[in-house]
């Protein structure tokens, strides 16, 4: 390859980085504006709407609201992901095919499908709108990024380390818990991060689910509907920069985990 | 029995390292585990039917359950049934959609969108996939791709926001322009099929972008450098040689995108204006305002996914005999 060409792809590249980091960095910079317009340029800087929603109560519990769904939905997902991913993982039988199409789907239906679907199966079995309601749309649309993930990873345990488990007198149930579970650790990890930011981070399955209490991306969107105001950049900073600690410090952590799983 | 019990038990303590030995020996002995596991365990057939039993349960009555009733409740006449009110089969819902103007005008415009802009972000990714996969190192091409999925971790309605303050009147887009003396007065992006586009490109790139960088990082470099060797161009081998040994990334990619664009409900909502309404908001509608009808919403959402579906299989059936017309 050229080095022309080689040069033009980078410029591509950081082009790229450009286009995704700059609008998120001049949300964040607005958050700081000290004034009620939205707009550039920025003359004078506050950090007024800072200590305004730390000192907010609905943005304080909207906060604590939608974490509590995120952590409930993504202990519900995992639970059923990882059992979904041990039946299906290496084994064949009759219909095999069929429960991993099932299985997925969620993950298919596009957006606004899914949370009108939720919304009409939650009537029928007579669950109202709230905080239920949520946390259950988001651990089934959920679970078929567990399944995946912890499929991929299943798939490359050894299956001399199960049968050495079973020799040695190991039941299948000790030794699923000693040998296969350790193992599974940094996908089950790393899948559980990804699904508490994907519940965090939603917004039509909540929006379709919820009651009268707001998630955080409700919260904003319902702001948004009533106009902009730099109040509603220090909340999506807040959640932005939750969801990018988040993001980073599993990436990293789940590397390190599965280096010395592998180890 | 017990005593093969506690004689298996002996033989698993055995097996491990002395730290961790009482509590795992004592788990192992422990009658009602015992029990269990004789249960769970007393032929392969049963030890199946245990482990595949939740799962079966959960995907049928969980993953198909919702579709399945949606389907339902689109061919019934009123939803939720009022009291007293004998609930009815009819194919109403369907038919109004091909009734009215308001309602099959964006159910297109959702699909000329969706495609467009699969389209858009498969041109915007593809260089930088490519750049990512062939010219950078091992060691950078993680961390590269790490600063890419940063701002992908942020929700839908944060970097929808984020869009909505780069292209308003006095966004920086407009801020920029002005300054160059490029225009006097702002150019109205916002509220635009350009602002909504822009959105749900910034949205899907990275559903893209990941499938076309595992099949450009699959593809071993040597097959270009067998063209070059035979006097392929830069053009041809790429043509010739990475373009079809891709497809299959474009098309998984393609497909997720096209999908995921089609289902977009706030980023419209926000981005868009009175002459981009999509199907989500159409749909919406009898879910939300006054004209709270869910069967027909049922219906609406029925044709969509159906379509949705549909042209997805037509387009993997063409790229799948693209590949196949490649190799030959």
């Amino acid at each position: 390859m050229t080095r022309g060409n080689r040069v033009l792809l980078a410029c591509v590249y950081w082009a790229f980085v450009l286009y995704v980091f700059v609008p998120l960095l001049l949300m964040i910079l607005m958050g700081f504006k000290d004034s009620k317009f939205i707009g550039f340029p920025i003359r004078s800087w506050t950090l007024d709407w800072y200590t305004g929603i730390f000192s907010n109560t609905e943005v304080l519990s909207t906060l604590a609201y939608s974490i509590t769904i995120a952590v409930a939905s993504t202990l519900i997902s995992v639970v059923i992901g990882t059992w979904i991913a041990v039946l299906l993982e290496g084994r064949r039988f009759l219909g095999r095919a069929a429960v991993f199409a099932l299985t997925v789907l969620p993950a298919l239906v596009p957006g606004i499908i899914s949370a009108i679907a939720f919304r009409i199966y939650a009537r029928w079995w007579g669950i109202e709108p709230g905080m239920g309601a949520i946390i259950w749309a988001h651990a089934v649309h959920n679970v078929p990024f567990v399944a995946l993930v912890v499929m991929a990873r299943l798939s490359t345990l050894p299956k001399s380390q199960i049968e050495a488990a079973r020799d040695l007198g190991a039941d299948p149930i000790i030794a699923f818990l000693r040998i296969t579970l350790p193992y599974l650790v940094p996908a089950i990890l790393g899948a559980s991060i990804f699904c508490l930011l994907l519940s965090f981070d939603d917004f039509v399955r909540s929006f379709f689910l919820g009651g009268y209490d707001p998630t955080l991306p409700v919260l904003i969107f319902a702001k948004l509907r009533s106009g902009m105001s730099p109040e509603i950049n220090a909340i999506a900073t807040v959640a932005l920069v939750l969801t990018a600690v988040v993001g980073i410090w599993a990436e990293r952590f789940t590397r390190r985990l599965k280096k010395e799983a592998d180890a | 029995m017990s005593n093969d019990a506690d004689a298996q038990a002996r033989q698993t303590t055995g097996a491990q390292t002395a730290t961790d030995r009482p509590f795992w020996g004592r788990v192992a002995v422990w009658r009602p585990y015992r029990m269990l596991v004789d249960l769970v365990t007393a032929s392969p057939r049963r030890q199946f039917l245990i482990l595949a039993a939740l799962p079966v349960l959960w995907v049928l009555t969980q993953h198909l359950g919702p579709m399945v009733q949606m389907l339902r409740v689109s061919l019934t006449d009123a939803y939720p049934v009022a009291p007293g009110v004998e609930q009815s089969f009819t194919f109403d819902n369907y038919l109004r959609f091909f009734g009215d103007r308001i309602f099959w005008q964006p159910f297109f415009r959702t699909l000329m969108f969706a495609s467009v802009l699969t389209f858009c972000t498969l041109i915007l990714t593809y260089p930088v996939a490519y750049f990512l996969a062939r010219h950078v190192s091992r060691k950078n091409q993680m961390l590269m791709l790490l600063l890419l999925l940063i701002p992908f971790w942020v929700g839908e309605i944060v970097r929808t926001y984020a869009i909505m303050i780069l292209l308003g009147n006095t966004g920086a887009v407009n801020l920029v322009l002005k300054w160059l003396g490029l225009i006097e007065r702002p150019i109205p992006f916002m509220y635009t099929g350009f602002s909504m586009g822009m959105g749900i490109v910034y949205l899907t790139a990275l559903y893209m972008l990941l499938p076309l960088y595992s099949a450009l990082e699959k593809l071993p470099k040597s097959y270009g450098e067998a063209a070059a060797d035979l006097g392929a161009g830069a053009w041809t081998r790429f043509r010739r040689v990475t373009l079809p040994l891709t497809l299959e990334g474009i098309s998984s990619g393609c497909t997720l995108v096209f999908l995921i664009s089609t289902g977009f409900y706030a980023t419209p909502v926000l981005l868009g204006g009175p002459s981009t309404t999509v199907f989500a908001e159409t749909i919406a509608g009898f879910f939300h305002v006054a004209g709270d009808a869910w069967p027909t919403g049922a219906a609406f959402a029925t044709i969509m996914f159906a379509t949705a579906l549909l042209l997805t299989a037509v387009f993997q059936r063409l790229m799948h005999a693209l590949r196949k017309g490649d190799t030959k």
